[in-house]
């Protein structure tokens, strides 16, 4: 039934679109049924209606329409303010989210139910279900870490999480990130904690073993070696064994990963006496192995040949 | 005609012999692109690549504009003000004078601004960040007094005076996001429309001690920079490419960008993580590690270097970049037959329309950043007019397939964007 002819809405007046004095540009041949339900919703916003038939009508349009922020944003004051089951809430939006991917206003909106409801139980499958579909959504992984930060699920399995997801793709770098996030988001002193450095090293490598030209888990070591301090320091010069076995410089045709080429030029930049080995690297990455980046590997040489630019 | 490098007609000498989802869908994009690269169809230009179809192109964005969109378009009801903005600057960059279209545009965007200062999606939408930058750039782009009058400069600034956080960020809109969006669309308007620096006496953020715009801000963004180098939309998120422009472009404002970056993002580090992100053999950027190249990131990526190079004071040397491999992408993977798109397997959009021209006017342009230092720290945001072209880059491109320069921070057309500022600055108060 159209909201006109219903008597629950016979005291409203519906607000049409305004669509300025001229002819509008991209305008939208809008459904009927859309165009008066959000005739009425700028009616009820117009007055700050909070109701149950308002509360309605939201649903109505996110199934329209659910990029709709400002459908969202009125949805859950209405909830807030009506004391609703919030509970009730998340079942209904459940279904949304999920055939909705993209959609960013939902995860805010579920932020905002969570937080409210002060209890992450069964937050954690949920998301499960949307990485299924969508292992590397921005989203659903900026929601994951409020979650845990919020409810400090630091140690509630987390960490495991992070493995079965990279598990299934090592390539996932969104759980790279999480992993990082998990490892050290806490507090900057697991970077000076040898067990939690030496366990990310071995993990990390293990990873690379797996497909040596996977640039997250190298992005990740780097980082570590960067990060890592005090007791649990990490110079970078001690990754390079572990770099040359997918680069051996006295044996190029037999290189099987341009990121260990980049650490080891790198490395080998820190020392004058290797400076030669450097430029080895960074020729072989700009010439045969990564000609794409030949630019950015030429610039790394100019630099190192003292042409001082940062 | 010149031959085809192997870079982009060959999949790259190294492949991991493992196979995963990424691999997967990453080895399927490149066996879409790379019939289009090393076979290109259609008029060729002399390096042999698919001129710039810009007839097709106008189009497709006019299009857009005019037409009355079908009821699919239900979906971007929340962001006309983007649809007008995209279309808007595409045609600017194409060369086709937009300044008939000044009434449509007033007329279009009248109802969408608030009586509290902010533009919404649409009329009786709330206040957001995102659409009022796409409101306040459309009128930009399209230019003179009748466009630039409509905004209600006062009113909009007591509402961006809400958005400023305690911590330096800023939020998407009331009760919304927080996220580096919200900083680089904030900071583009103010700077546009020559804003107080200063935050509205109401504003909550002056509670944390707070008082002015910039306050905490270029420190908030530095906690946006990952471990892997790249910059994300909040801290501790993961590194994207949309997020490093926003932050760069948003530091680029705030104080010219040899100081403002230099002081507050691990260049080096950026520096690698941006060239990663350019895509063999397809020769455009992907936004994130192990992700698919995207016409879109051509400007988000590629409008980085140009930022970088004015960060380093390196404009004129050697590029870091490869504006010959972004170039071939856009050529020949992102045309269809009118209307820019991400991949060839998708259909063309005003969105991408955009982002992958003002992608193509950094790849074809040399820009300089020079700025008279008596101008800079008067009011906030003077950094952002210091930018000039000076020359045209070596790309495989004929003069009929270059188009006009977008302004590397403020994506308008460089002149529309120095009439704004200048005509604002000539006000006294509001």
């Amino acid at each position: 039934m159209s909201y006109s002819a219903s008597p629950l809405w016979a005291d409203i007046v519906p607000l049409p679109q305004d669509d300025g004095p001229g002819q509008p540009l991209a305008a939208i041949a809008y459904s009927e049924k859309y165009s008066e339900a959000m005739s009425y919703l700028r009616a009820v916003m117009a007055s700050n209606e909070m109701s149950e038939r308002a509360l309605d009508l939201t649903s109505d349009i996110i199934a329209l329409n659910p990029a709709h922020y400002t459908v969202w944003l009125y949805r859950v004051r209405i909830l807030l303010t009506l004391k609703k089951d919030l509970h009730a809430e998340l079942s209904w939006m459940n279904p949304v989210a999920l055939v909705h991917l993209k959609n960013y206003q939902i995860w805010h909106h579920r932020q905002t139910i969570i937080n409210a409801l002060n209890n992450p139980d069964g937050e954690t499958d949920f998301i499960s279900k949307m990485f299924a579909k969508d292992a590397k959504n921005y989203h659903v992984w900026s929601y994951r870490q409020w979650l845990v930060k919020r409810f400090s699920l630091w140690d509630a399995g987390e960490l495991e999480f992070t493995e079965q997801m990279l598990k299934e793709d090592v390539r996932n770098n969104s759980a790279w990130n999480h992993r990082w996030y998990v490892v050290f988001g806490r507090g900057d002193e697991a970077f000076a904690d040898p067990d939690i450095v030496m366990r990310e090293v071995f993990f990390t490598q293990q990873s690379i073993r797996l497909a040596p030209q996977n640039p997250s888990p190298w992005n990740y070591l780097r980082a570590l070696a960067r990060r890592a301090s005090g007791p649990a320091a990490l110079p970078l010069s001690s990754l390079q064994p572990f770099a040359n076995t997918f680069a051996p410089l006295s044996a190029p045709d037999a290189v099987k990963s341009t990121h260990a080429l980049d650490l080891l030029a790198e490395i080998h930049s820190e020392n004058e006496a290797d400076k030669d080995k450097a430029y080895q690297a960074l020729e072989l990455l700009a010439t045969r192995y990564d000609p794409i980046r030949a630019n950015y590997w030429n610039y790394r040489r100019a630099t190192l040949e003292g042409v001082k630019t940062v | 005609m010149p031959q085809t490098p192997s870079q982009f007609t060959e999949l790259p000498p190294i492949q991991d012999s493992l196979i995963t989802k990424s691999s997967e869908v990453e080895l399927a994009t490149a066996k879409d692109c790379l019939p289009l690269l090393a076979n290109p169809e259609g008029r060729l230009n002399s390096f042999g690549l698919p001129h710039l179809n810009r007839a097709g192109h106008i189009t497709f964005l006019r299009s857009n504009l005019e037409d009355l969109l079908p009821r699919g378009f239900t979906a971007a009801d929340a962001s006309r003000p983007w649809m007008l903005y995209w279309a808007l600057s595409g045609l600017s960059m194409l060369g086709d004078d937009v300044t008939d279209l000044r009434d449509q545009v007033v007329s279009t965007l009248t109802p969408m601004q608030n009586r509290d200062g902010g533009f919404g999606g649409g009329h009786g939408q709330l206040s957001h960040l995102a659409t009022t930058y796409a409101s306040v750039l459309s009128l930009v782009t399209v230019g003179g007094y009748a466009a630039l009058n409509l905004i209600n400069r006062k009113t909009l600034w007591h509402w961006l005076g809400h958005m400023k956080q305690g911590d330096g960020g800023f939020t998407m809109c009331e009760g919304g996001e927080k996220d580096i969006r919200g900083a680089y669309c904030a900071m583009t308007v103010i700077s546009l429309l020559n804003l107080p620096n200063e935050l509205p006496p109401e504003a909550p953020a002056r509670a944390d001690g707070v008082e002015t715009f910039l306050a905490k801000l270029p420190e908030w963004i530095s906690s946006c920079q990952t471990f892997e180098g790249g910059i994300a939309g909040a801290p501790t998120n993961e590194a994207h490419g949309a997020y490093a422009f926003c932050a760069l472009a948003c530091l680029s404002i705030i104080a010219p960008p040899n100081e403002s970056i230099r002081r507050h993002i691990d260049i080096p580090a950026l520096i690698s993580w941006l060239a990663y992100r350019q895509c063999a053999p397809e020769g455009g950027f992907a936004g994130r590690t192990n992700k698919l190249v995207d016409g879109c990131y051509s400007h988000w990526v590629g409008g980085c270097w140009t930022l970088i190079s004015a960060a380093l004071q390196s404009e004129g040397s050697a590029d870091i970049w490869s504006r010959e491999g972004l170039t071939r992408y856009i050529l020949c993977c992102c045309q269809g037959s009118a209307g820019l798109r991400d991949k060839p397997t998708t259909y063309p959009d005003g969105y991408h329309s955009c982002y992958v021209l003002a992608g193509l006017s950094a790849a074809q342009n040399v820009f300089k950043f020079e700025v008279d230092e008596k101008l800079l720290g008067v009011t906030p945001g003077t950094a952002a007019y210091g930018w000039t072209t000076v020359g045209q880059a070596n790309v495989p491109g004929d003069e009929e397939d270059r188009i006009i320069p977008v302004h590397p921070v403020l994506v308008v057309p460089f002149e529309r964007a120095a009439e704004c500022r200048g005509y604002f600055e000539s006000k006294i108060g509001f």
